[in-house]
């Protein structure tokens, strides 16, 4: 039996000067090595349903639960479960990946042999062994992009949260970072999956919630959301069907 | 290990920024030799004032003489003779010299007789026979012209410098013209006494020091190798507070905010970096004041008999720097605002606490409210330790006070930190 690694009950969030909720009464569940894709158009609320996830800001009102934990009274403890790869690459340009990640790791507070061997194994499993002694600023976007997913990787977290993992990436890298995140959920990694690419989403994602203007429109299991959609082609089409096909801002 | 780790980055990311070295160290060193060659003139005028004077002599008698001889023995007067009143006053209106002095004619007569009328009028007043004058004599009118640009000090030393030359001659003629008075109308003329009257009343000159660094005073060195380590010191927060606002942008401030238990170490980490480099600009700016400034014509730093007090000054004022280059780098949201602000209120806080000018030469307002920058209190440090031969416990006041700076603004920028990261 399957326990619950994330839960959202109720949630709200109202940004000062606004005059609607950015999150409004977004409840759901998330399975213990679960990919969770969390979908929604511009403005719809991911990042902020992501930044309360990761204890970032606190909600109006609601509750968050990470692995039986209550945020944001155990946040420090959720902390060291979980790693996030922020939509930004969040890494020192003029350091080199090697020292990047020593230093991230050392701030998770990482013995030097447990470092060395976490990068040691994903500098290699993302193809970035020959380039650790580079300075980051010379890194081309998909090696950052990599760089930042290791970054989040290092300290085994239980929980990943991915906020556009493929942004600006060729095609190659965008498969590779796939593919791991596919190897990943084989080890019991629950994974929160936040892009605007709906076709990697249907690729790799177990469990699917779109929210839009703040609510949460479906969730459920990507075999079940499918199911309920038949008149639609693909993830995409059940997408615009739900939202809307109006440019957001 | 975090703030260690923390400390390790720091100094790779300085490393690999030679603009950041450079303004760190090159800039400070630079700005120290220049302000104490600029403020080396303007020292001199308050200490080692050597006026240059003309004289115009219409008297060519013994007072004349007598000035000449006094002027010539001063060390802050150099007489140069001119003939013409009219010359050496366009001379002086010109700027060419700081002030003319014109003897008038029969000035040595005039005194002379004036003496003469004095000391016979005191005789007959006591009944003793003298002939006595009762001629209204005029004022022997010694007369100063003075260069309007000259400095207020100089013109008081001048006249200080002609008042007292005159009262001298005054006193020994006066005593002259007695002994002459009282040996008048006898058999035997007693040998005439000397007067010295310098070995009457003198005025010595000590310092309260009782050391063997007594006589040092305030020089361009003795002051601006120390206050601009402190500006230079404090002008740390450019680099430190560049940093924090480039590491928000660049989002890697973003995942340390995400690792739970990191932001103390963060702010612990860049606050021991930068209280190092602070140090290490202390010791390169000394090094240039005893170095480096003889080497350029100016005096070396003396640094007097307190190095342990020298030490805890200097970490109590890279403690303040820090600390306020954390809160600002800290609170301010943009470069633009925090370097803006933050220079400017360097410069500010610099201004008031007598960098630029010593404090007791700044007007009365000024000097209450230099007591409340942290730059006051480092400078005043410095100078007990330097030119007072202070102790720890004298000092400590002003320590204590940076000290207290320091924690106020690592506290404050703390709790700005955890504020904008909720858990």
């Amino acid at each position: 039996m399957s326990t619950c690694a994330v839960r959202l009950n109720q949630l709200s969030k109202q940004y000062p000067h606004s005059v609607k909720r950015a999150v409004a009464d977004v409840s759901f569940e998330i399975e213990e090595g679960a990919v969770f894709g969390l979908l929604g158009p511009n403005g719809a609320g991911k990042s902020t349903t992501v930044m309360m996830l990761c204890g970032l800001m606190r909600p109006d009102s609601g509750s968050i639960s990470v692995f039986g934990l209550d945020m944001p009274e155990n946040g420090v403890d959720v902390r060291k479960r979980v790693g996030v790869a922020p939509q930004e690459i969040a890494l020192f340009p003029m350091l080199t990946a090697y020292e990047n990640l020593f230093y991230f790791g050392r701030m998770y507070g990482m013995g030097s042999s447990d470092i060395n061997s976490q990068i040691k194994r994903y500098l290699s499993e993302f193809g970035l062994n020959e380039k650790k002694n580079k300075i980051v600023a010379t890194f081309s976007g998909g090696m950052k992009r990599r760089l930042n997913l290791i970054a989040a990787l290092l300290h085994k977290p239980k929980l990943v949260i991915l906020d556009e993992p493929t942004a600006g990436v060729d095609v190659q890298s965008r498969n590779m970072i796939l593919g791991f995140l596919e190897s990943l959920t084989n080890e019991g990694t629950t994974i929160i999956y936040s892009s605007h690419i709906l076709e990697e989403a249907e690729r790799i994602c177990s469990h699917l919630a779109i929210i839009d203007e703040g609510k949460l429109i479906t969730t459920g299991t990507r075999a079940s959301i499918l199911a309920d959609h038949n008149d639609c082609k693909n993830l995409e089409q059940i997408f615009l069907k739900l939202t809307g096909k109006n440019i957001r801002d | 290990m975090k703030v260690f780790a923390t400390i390790y980055k720091e100094f790779l990311l300085l490393i690999r920024d030679p603009g950041g070295m450079a303004l760190i160290f090159i800039m400070p060193l630079a700005l120290v030799i220049v302000m104490a060659l600029v403020q080396d003139a303007p020292f001199r005028d308050y200490q080692e004032l050597r006026l240059e004077v003309l004289f115009i002599d219409h008297d060519k008698d013994s007072l004349s003489a007598k000035v000449m001889t006094a002027f010539k023995a001063s060390p802050n007067v150099n007489i140069v003779l001119k003939s013409d009143t009219i010359e050496a006053k366009r001379l002086v209106q010109a700027g060419k010299f700081k002030a003319a002095i014109v003897l008038p004619q029969n000035a040595s007569a005039d005194l002379r007789r004036k003496t003469r009328q004095l000391i016979s009028n005191v005789f007959a007043n006591f009944g003793l026979p003298a002939e006595t004058d009762s001629a209204e004599l005029p004022v022997i009118d010694i007369k100063i012209f003075f260069d309007p640009a000259i400095k207020s000090n100089y013109k008081q030393t001048l006249s200080g410098a002609v008042e007292k030359i005159a009262a001298n001659v005054q006193t020994e003629w006066v005593l002259d013209e007695l002994q002459q008075q009282l040996s008048e109308g006898r058999s035997e003329t007693p040998e005439k006494i000397t007067f010295d009257v310098s070995k009457i009343m003198r005025v010595n000159q000590r310092f309260a020091s009782e050391n063997r660094y007594q006589g040092l005073m305030l020089n361009s060195v003795q002051h601006n190798v120390p206050a601009w380590t402190m500006f230079a010191m404090f002008f740390i927060l450019y680099p430190l507070a560049g940093n924090f606002i480039k590491e928000r942008e660049e989002g890697s401030m973003l995942r340390l905010r995400l690792i739970s238990g990191s932001q103390w170490p963060v702010i612990t980490g860049k606050f021991s970096f930068y209280f190092l480099i602070c140090l290490v600009q202390f010791l390169l700016m000394i090094a240039v004041g005893i170095y480096v400034m003889p080497w350029l014509g100016l005096t070396k730093l003396v640094l007097g008999s307190n190095p342990l007090g020298i030490l805890v000054t200097a970490c109590s004022v890279a403690m303040a720097a820090t600390g306020y280059g954390v809160l600002i780098g800290v609170y301010f949201r943009t470069p633009q605002q925090a370097l803006s602000f933050g220079s400017v209120s360097v410069v500010i806080l610099s201004a008031i606490g007598g960098v630029w000018v010593p404090v007791y030469v700044m007007p009365e307002v000024l000097q209450q409210v230099s007591r409340f920058s942290p730059m006051s209190w480092g400078l005043e440090s410095f100078n007990d330790l330097f030119l007072r031969q202070a102790s720890i416990s004298a000092i400590l006041p002003n320590v204590l006070r940076l000290v207290g700076f320091a924690l106020v603004a690592l506290g404050t920028s703390v709790v700005i930190h955890k504020s904008r990261t909720v858990v």
